[in-house]
Order: C-alpha cells, then structure tokens, then sequence
C-alpha cells in the first residue's frame, strides 16, 4: 500500500466538494472489501481517499413503486431486509450468494455496483431487473439505466468526481425469481452466475421470461434468446431444458486459471436450466 | 473424533520404550494424555511471538528483487537510481555476496550424502531461470519505501527460450536449463521376473496419471529478523523448520560457523516449504552491510509465486494381478519435474522410487523414476516428500485391478498387505507390525451408513487407499538428533533441544516425555527449543522425524537424569535405588516415606552429580544402498494409513461434494492424542485440498496463480469434518513406541477421492486436482 491523504466526510455534499476538487487522484472507500485488496497491490495507487462510510445513504425502501437502495446498504442488510425478501427476493438471494459473512457485513451495494467485478451478484442482479443507478456530483445529479451504467470490465460510466447514491428497481411480485450460480468453493466469485425472472399467465403459460448471465464477458447480460424460446410456451421440464440450452450458444467466455471457456460454457446451459426451473417452480406457487 | 485404545493390546508394554534408557513402568500418567499444549494456550491468546511479530529498534525493511522472466540472461543490473531514493540503506547484488553459492543438498546435515550435490546462487549472476528468482536485495527505512526502491532496480534482461515442461525437457534438442543437461536424476529398481509375471497374469491393468504443483500455502509466509548482537553473532530470529541453515549463512556471509546464530520462533507452517533456506541468508547479508536490524517479510504473492513448490508427476503404472486378487508385478516409470534448480529434488525422487509399489507385498517390480530440470518454479520438500504422488498411481491402480477382477477393493488391499517380515522391492524388509488389515477395517466401517443422494443428478460413492509414508531420514544420512535436560534447583525442570516446532506440538510433546519419566508435572517445565548457539542441535523438523528423533534425544537424556537422581535419592533415603521413585515433583520410597525432589537436588550439588544430562540419540544408521541390487535399507521404518471417504458427484456440472472423511493410522504410540489427531485431520485436509483444488496454473513458466483468490485452498466449508481412527500397536521406533505421523495422513486422500468418483460414476480421473471440469471431462460432459 502507498501512503495517501485521508478525509471521512459527514455530509454527501462535502464528499462530493473533495471528489471534485481531487478528481481523479481520488477513490471512494466504502466497505473495502475491493478496493483494500487493489491497494495492498499497489494496483490503485489513489493519492487521496474519501472514506463514505459516515455518510446517510443506507436506507432501504419502497418509494413511488420501486425499491431503492442507498449506496452504503451492507449485503449483509440486504439479504437480511424483510420489505427487500417480499418486493424483491432475487436481491435477498443474489446478496446472500456473496463472499463469505465477513464480506457481507462491510461490502456495499454502491461499492459492488462501482466496482462493477463481472462475476458479481448484484451487477448481475440489476441487470435481470432493469435498475436504475441514481450518481451525483457537485455538479449535479443524473440518472442511469442499468444498460447505460457497466461500460466494460471493471468500468462504469460514473466518472471520478461522481458518486452512486442510491439504485432502485421494480418490485417483482407476481413473478417467480431466482439465482444459480457456480463457484470453485463456497464464498467464492462465481465461474457463472444466472439469474431468472418468470411470470406464467392464466393459462399457465410462460408470460414474461428474464434472464440474465454474469461471469461470461465483461458486464453481466441478458440472454434474449432463452427468454423468447420460452416467451407463450407452457413451462415444462424439457422446455426449459431445451431454452436453457440456447444459452450455451449464446455464449464464448474466455479461459482462466479457474476454469476454461468450454467448462464456463457448460456451466452457462446447465445454471439456466436450474434457475428458470426454481423462478418457474416459485412463479407457480404464487397466487393468481 | 474418537480414540481406539491399543490395537494390539500393545499398552504399557515395556519394549514400547524403543530401547533408550527406558525406566518407564506402565500405565504412563503424562504420556498419553490429552495434555492441553503450552504453545496452543499461547497461540489463541495471540501471546506467540511469530517471527513476523519481531521489532527492533533502528529496524530497516528488507525486499527482494526478482526477475519478471523464466527464462533470461542478465545483461546488467543498474541500482544506482534505486540507491539514490529515500530511505534506502543498501542495495545489493550477486557482486556483493562475499560467497555466491548456496548448498541446498540435504538441509542439517552433518555427514556427506555423496552424488547428491546441489547448489544454487544466492543472488542470479548472469542467468535467471525460473520467474521470481532473486537477483538483488533492498534494505531501506520503510517497507513502503524498500518497495518503491526494488521497483527501481533496472534489470536488463534478455529473454532466452526456456522448457516448461519434464518430458519436453528430456528431449535431446530442449534448450539447457543447466549447461550439464536437463536430466538432473534417474533411480531404478529391478526386482524379479516382472516380464513372466505379466506373462501369466490373470489381468493386467495400465495407467497414467498426473499431478501438479502445489505450494505449502502456510498462512505464514517467509519472515524473519537479523541483527548484529552486542557480542558481534549475526543472530538471525525466522521461521524455519532448520536452525542448521545457521552453517548456510556463514559460508555464504565467509565468515566462520560460530559468527552465526539462528533462533527459530513457533512457525505457523511449514509443510516443507521452510526445509530450505529462505529469507536468512538475505537476511544476514543485509544486516552485515547496514550493521542494523533488518527483517524481511515475504508478501503472499512471493511465496506462491517463487517458493519451492512439490513436483508435478508423470505416473505410469502397469499392474499384474492374479486372480485371486494377489498382485503379481508392477512396472512403473516416473517423471518429475524439478523446476529451474535441484534442492532435494532427487531425495523426492528417491522416496517416490521406493514406495512405488505402495504398502504392499510385490514379489516383481520394475521402476524407473527420473526428474529434470524445468524453468518453472523450483520444486523440494512437502509433506509426504515424493512418497505422496505414488499413492495416486498405486492406489488407483489397486482400485483398478478390483474392479478388473470383480472384487471388493477393501478385500483386494488385505490380501496383499505387507507383514513383518516381508520385503519391499528396493529389498528393505519390514522390521515392524503392519496394521493395514485392520486400518483398513476400521476405515471402511467409520463411514457408517450410506448417505442418500440430495437430487436427481447427484450420485454418491465411496472409496480408500492406503499408503506407507517413512519417517526419519535416509539411514545412509546417519542422522542424530540432542537433547538437555536439567533441574533447577526448586526442582522445577528445563528442556532444551535445537527442535524448531511447526505447529505440531514438538516442544509440547517433549515436556510430555521429560514429565513422564522424571514425575514432573508439566506445568513444572520449561522447554526451550530451536536455538543454534543455546540448545543442542536436534535437526530437521522434516521427515516426520522430530518426535521419533528428539523424542528419543528428551527419553534418553530424561532417564540417564532420573538415574543421577535416584542413585542420590536412595543414598539419603538409606535404600537401594530399585526402591525409590519420582513422582509428583518428589521423591517416593516403596515404604511409603517420601523426600522433597528440592532436598534431593541440595544433595546433588553437595554430591557434585550433575542434575542435568545432555542425550545424543542415533539413529539407526547404513550406507547407501545400490537400488537396483535390491538390498537395503533406505528408511528406519515406515507408518501406514488407510482414509476411507463418502461424496456426491453433480453428474452435470462435475462437482463433488465431500460428505464423509474417515482417516486412520498406526501411530505406534499417541504421546499427545489432540496432537496426533490434529496431524490427520490437518494431513486429510491438505490432502483434499491437493485432490480437489490446489495448482499452481504456469503458462510457459508465468504462474497465474500467485494470490489465494487463484490458488484455492479447502477451507472449513470445502471438507466434512475428518475422523481420525489413532492405532497404536506401540511397534515404532520413536519413544514410547511412536512412529511419526507428521506426514503420513496427508498421502492417500486424493487416490480414496478418485476411487469414490468411479464408484459413483463409474469415470475414473486420472489427474490432479479433480477440479469440476476434470470430472466433468471424464463423465463425458465436455469434448
Ligand atoms: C474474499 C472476498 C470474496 C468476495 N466474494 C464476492 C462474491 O462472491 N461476489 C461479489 O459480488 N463480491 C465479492 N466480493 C467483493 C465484495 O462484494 C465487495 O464488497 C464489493 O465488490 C465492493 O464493495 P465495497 O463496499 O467493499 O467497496 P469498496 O471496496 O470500498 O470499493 C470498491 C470500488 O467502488 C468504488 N466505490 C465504492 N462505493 C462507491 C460509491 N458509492 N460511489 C462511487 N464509487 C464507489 C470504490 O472507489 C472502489 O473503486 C468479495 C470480496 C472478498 C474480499
């Protein structure tokens, strides 16, 4: 680690004055848990660090139909919110699925979704459910569709001086949701992860299908050609079976020390398979 | 956990004491008990001082420099902007060190072991080759600013071609990694007619197997500190499984042997990886050219990426049975690779070439083992020491011919099992009982009741495997081991002893064998070890040998002690020496009247009997044997283990869940129980870990895998909780009967692991680690 300069501001509005005047000799710290490891690197080398955790954006609610999340919300809070497990359980699930206890209880939500790893739940996650990512700066603020925010590999669109405040989705009542993902061991960054949103209609059919895959490229995505194979049809076992299986062709991951393109791709037809068969099994169970 | 008493209704018998100065009457009090070790009460309080833990003040930080390539030669070192910078104290090349060669033969050693000899440079002159080898040193005022210092280090390297790969080494047109050629040794074995016995076999099976690179991965890494005493000893104070490197230091520092002092502090691990020398030799240099404290702290990414890792193997087993399940031969041909220098490479090789053949009687067998030089990461010690990838050869083999011949595979291992008496292909004849039968019993039946699978695609299996491990060095080593032990005058008792302690209770359990023979209680012992200028040498915390070794030191000199003692005892108690005793810190006479052990000792000093005696043990020593003559002894004796394990296989993504691990062993005689079944469980796990998970990925001699994110170790969630099963036909060779267990329980995991996937599948993996993908491979999920 290098030295660097330190400052834990009260206020989003100071945090925000020192992100504009050190732009982008500066980094945010929220739970650390990213970026301590690329400080103990020395692959961030930030001459100065804004630490976030005083400031007030760790509220969770329900507001003008969708759930927002504060940035500085731990995982740990996330898998544990009761109005979160009823309005949108595949964040319950999706935040329960990250690191290890220790992790979950400093990680933040703002801190995964900037950080913006490929593998992550939460990324992920808003992908499936069309988040939109609320950033501000002493500039002002905007707002960003979760197909706008992940620009690559690590990398959003926030700019040095901005912050992300807070990120909210639609509730997913009504549907069946779920997330399956795979992991060297336990606790681990995912090799893939799937995430699955389904609605079955009156007549029992797959109304709405979302699903979205992480760990393959550089941003999670959704995998429109498993969604419209099931788009109409009845949600049997081998339907989805042969959806799922699209998902392999969709798909080139690339190879690393963990695992191999080929496994990955393996990995992407059989978690859609599992995934649309649980959000199938819940959305099923819901009350008409 | 549980505990099985004496297998063999061997307790309490009195040849248990293995011939050194035994006085021990049966039943033990201390030996044998569940005695809560000194070093454990210290280390969850967090009051061990680590070597990692060492300030002084005026303390500078030293780094290492090393070289980005594999495979390069060195135009030029400039250090001269990285001198310039802030802070820094010295930087150092190859042109600094007063004698650039380092001996990595057989660390400890005081006797010479003939062709063996293998040396390295301290720092790379003109050549590097293998990525992360060190070529210069920095000292400076801050860690921070060592670093920044190191990275201005200008390095003009030119890469050269380098072989990445043992078989591609051998070729004859592979580029030289060392100018003598690529083949750095080559061991056979030829016993019997292996061709007639393949000839009139019932089945033949054949196989090739393969396993990779694995690190110690001690949470731990490589650390220590140097300073020049008040009294001008270079005093080195580090983590290290052997003091003895102090005679390493000198040579390369020239200066002579007793200028050089090395304390070694409780380790938190070592597994091998702290056999060879590692930070004290960088160390002392710095501390001779600055005259100030210096410690040196390897970063994780330094330890995965450049510490000597265990070899990768190449196995090839062709295996005769008869119908009946005997087996009749085995040819086996062994590759290693040795990375880019030799260390113990060719001692590795040496214990893979004798237990090829696996705990069983093999009247004809063939084996071929050789190891080259690569530029990959070194390659030495680690636990099991090159008697561990043979039992992935051997016992998937042995699973193999069982299934050849349509017989249980538990029944197949027991009629072969070696005896007393029987002799092992490299000609050593077993001197002690074998327990395998009955390990094997006790294994299979701890699994208990067959777990049902959880899901439509999951299927459960089960498997073992045996293996015989040695413990104690080479006997052409002629290995010794000492130990002093000493009353003070409160009667309060001191042990000392060179004994570096790993973390397996070594100095714990040599208070427990003083407290046993001089009835002290053990809160009454002060024990110090791993001191090359305050307490007698002991050796190598390798080899499974510590206990066995200064085990038998602390007994021999304890009871030559108890002799001094009693012999003043029965003087003043006006009775004859068979007639009184120690116990309970005094001294008691058979009619009951009983003398404070301080009055005694008073006595002594009067008397002028030493209260202290200071114990060499030797080991059972021979010469080197011709391996392919076939006669010999190589290893004072050997442990044998069976582990037994139950998992589920996701037969469409490959995963295998570990549901049941049971591990037992012969330990001969348990001094410390929790000790020993922290030994199994702890080898178990590291043996999951090299069955499932662990590797050490190079592409073209680049590691990929230098941080725990990517080299993946089990932790408690990966692995079921282990059932240790501890035998003790009190048949070994250490105190009180002990064989070593240090090593053996971390051997037969991988080959119980892949004998279960075929059970449940019926695909067998043939190569480590049995990641998803490989067994998603051999189930035929991917092309
Ligand atoms: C052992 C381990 C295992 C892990 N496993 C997983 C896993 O399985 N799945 C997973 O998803 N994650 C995993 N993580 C990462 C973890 O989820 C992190 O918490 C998360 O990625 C970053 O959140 P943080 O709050 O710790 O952010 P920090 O580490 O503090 O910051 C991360 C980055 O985001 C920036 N940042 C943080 N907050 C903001 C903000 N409000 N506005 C703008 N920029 C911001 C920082 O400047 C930095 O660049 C793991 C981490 C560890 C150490």
């Amino acid at each position: 680690m290098q030295p660097f300069e330190y400052a834990a501001p009260a206020s989003v509005d100071e945090a925000l004055a020192l992100l504009a005047r050190h732009g982008a000799d500066a980094k945010v710290l929220a739970g650390g848990q990213s970026l301590v490891p690329l400080l103990n690197y020395r692959l961030a080398r930030p001459r100065f660090v804004v630490d976030v955790n005083d400031l007030p954006l760790d509220e969770i609610r329900v507001d003008a139909g969708r759930v927002r999340l504060g940035a500085l919300v731990r995982h740990s809070t996330l898998a544990a919110s009761a109005v979160v497990a009823r309005e949108c359980p595949l964040l319950t699930e999706a935040a329960a699925l990250i690191g290890n206890v220790r992790v979950r209880s400093l990680g933040t939500v703002g801190g995964s979704l900037a950080h913006a790893d490929p593998a992550a739940e939460l990324p992920l996650a808003m992908v499936a459910l069309d988040a939109r990512f609320e950033l501000r700066s002493a500039r002002g603020s905007r707002t960003v569709e979760v197909r706008d925010f992940f620009s690559g590999y690590l990398t959003t669109v926030l700019r040095p001086d901005e912050l992300l405040t807070s990120v909210d989705a639609p509730p997913t009542r009504g549907a069946g949701t779920a997330v399956e993902e795979f992991s060297r061991r336990p606790g681990d960054f995912a090799l893939v992860a799937v995430a699955a949103i389904v609605t079955i209609d009156r007549q029992g059919r797959v109304e709405n299908a979302r699903v979205a895959i992480g760990g393959i490229d550089g941003v999670p995505r959704r995998i429109p050609a498993v969604e419209n194979a099931l788009r109409g049809e009845p949600p049997a076992t081998d339907r989805i079976a042969r959806a799922a299986e699209l998902a392999r062709a969709e798909v080139t991951p690339q190879s690393d020390a963990l695992a191999s393109g080929e496994y990955r791709t393996l990995l992407a037809g059989v978690l859609t398979k599992r995934a649309l068969a649980r959000a199938v099994s819940r959305a099923m169970a819901v009350p008409a | 956990m549980r505990m099985i008493e004496g297998g063999h209704g061997f307790a309490g018998d009195p040849r248990a004491v293995g011939g050194v100065g035994g006085h021990i009457g049966a039943p033990h009090s201390v030996v044998g008990q569940r005695v809560v070790r000194h070093d454990a009460r210290d280390k969850v309080q967090a009051a061990t001082a680590y070597a990692g833990d060492w300030a002084m003040p005026g303390m500078l930080h030293g780094v290492v420099v090393r070289s980005p390539y594999p495979s390069a030669r060195i135009r030029g070192i400039d250090t001269t902007k990285a001198a310039a910078m802030r802070g820094v104290a010295c930087v150092l090349t190859a042109r600094d060190v007063p004698r650039n060669t380092l001996m990595t033969d057989v660390p400890g050693q005081t006797t010479t072991v003939g062709p063996l000899r293998a040396k390295l440079h301290v720092l790379a002159e003109d050549r590097v080759r293998h990525q992360g080898e060190p070529v210069a040193l920095v000292a400076a005022e801050t860690l921070e600013q060592a670093r920044d210092a190191a990275d201005a280090v200008e390095v003009d390297y030119e890469p050269r071609p380098g072989v990445f790969d043992a078989e591609q080494a051998l070729a004859p047109d592979a580029p030289k990694v060392h100018d003598e050629g690529n083949l750095l040794a080559h061991w056979r074995i030829a016993r019997g007619d292996v061709d007639a016995a393949f000839a009139g076999a019932a089945v033949v099976v054949e196989g090739e197997y393969r396993t990779q690179f694995v690190d110690s991965a001690y949470l731990e890494p490589e650390t220590g500190v140097a300073w020049i005493d008040s009294d001008g000893v270079i005093t080195i104070r580090l983590s290290t499984q052997v003091i003895e490197h102090f005679r390493d230091v000198a040579d390369v520092l020239d200066v002579p042997q007793n200028r050089v002092r090395v304390i070694g502090a409780y380790l938190g691990g070592g597994f091998g990886g702290k056999e060879d020398v590692t930070v004290e030799v960088y160390l002392g240099l710095l501390a001779v050219k600055t005259g100030r404290p210096v410690k040196m702290v390897w970063t994780r990414q330094e330890s995965l990426l450049a510490r000597a890792k265990r070899h990768p193997y190449r196995l090839r087993y062709r295996t005769a049975a008869a119908k009946t399940g005997e087996i009749l031969a085995q040819d086996v041909e062994l590759l290693g690779d040795s990375g880019a220098y030799a260390y113990l490479s060719a001692l590795v090789l040496l214990y893979s070439t004798v237990t090829a053949c696996g705990p069983y009687r093999v009247p004809a067998a063939r084996v071929q083992a050789r190891v080259a030089y690569t530029n990959n990461p070194p390659t030495s010690a680690m636990r099991g020491f090159g008697a561990m990838q043979t039992v992935f050869g051997y016992e998937s083999q042995m699973d193999r011919v069982a299934r050849a011949l349509g017989l249980p595979p538990a029944d197949v291992r027991k009629a072969n099992a070696l005896r007393r008496g029987d002799t092992l292909p490299v000609g050593q004849v077993i001197e002690t009982h074998c327990a395998l039968p009955e390990l094997i019993d006790r294994a299979w039946a701890g699994l208990g009741a067959p777990t049902p699978p959880r899901a439509p695609h999951a299927k459960v299996g089960r498997g073992l495997a045996c293996n015989l491990q040695p413990y104690g060095r080479i006997v052409w080593l002629h290995d010794w081991a000492s130990a002093w032990v000493g009353f003070e005058m409160d009667g309060s008792l001191v042990v000392r002893c060179g004994c570096p302690d790993v973390g397996g209770g070594q100095a714990s359990s040599l208070c427990q064998i003083a407290a046993e023979v001089l009835g002290v209680p053990i809160d009454r012992i002060s024990v110090h070890i791993a001191d090359s200028a305050l307490t007698p040498l002991a050796g190598t915390t390798t080899a499974s040998r510590q206990l066995y070794m200064s085990g038998n030191a602390t007994l021999k000199a304890s009871g030559e002690l108890r002799e001094q003692i009693l012999g003043v005892a029965a003087k003043l108690l006006e009775t004859s020496v068979a007639d009184v005793d120690l116990a309970g810190g005094e001294v008691r006479a058979a009619d009951g009247r009983t003398m404070p052990l301080r009055q005694v000792l008073a006595a002594c000093a009067r008397m002028g009997v030493p209260r202290s005696h200071l114990a060499v043990y030797h080991a059972p020593a021979g010469e080197p044997v011709d391996l392919t003559k076939g006669s010999g002894k190589i290893f004072p004796d050997y442990t044998f283990g069976c582990h037994a394990v139950e998992l589920e296989v996701d037969t469409e993504t490959g995963r295998v869940r570990l549901l049941k691990h049971v591990a037992a062993h012969d330990v001969g005689r348990a001094i410390n129980p929790m000790s020993v079944e922290g030994q199994i469980e702890g080898g178990a796990v590291q043996g999951l870990g090299y069955a499932m998970m662990e590797e050490v990925v190079l592409e073209d001699g680049i590691n990929l895998t230098t941080s725990f994110a990517s080299y993946l170790i089990p932790t408690t969630v990966d692995v079921p909780d282990v059932e240790a099963i501890v035998l003790e036909s009190g048949e070994g060779l250490g105190p009180f009967g002990a064989r070593g267990i240090g090593e053996p329980p971390i051997g037969p995991p991988a080959a119980a692991v892949a004998n279960a996937i075929e059970d449940a599948t019926g695909a067998r993996v043939t190569r480590l680690p049995m990641t998803p993908e490989r067994v998603a491979r051999a189930l035929r999920l991917l092309t």
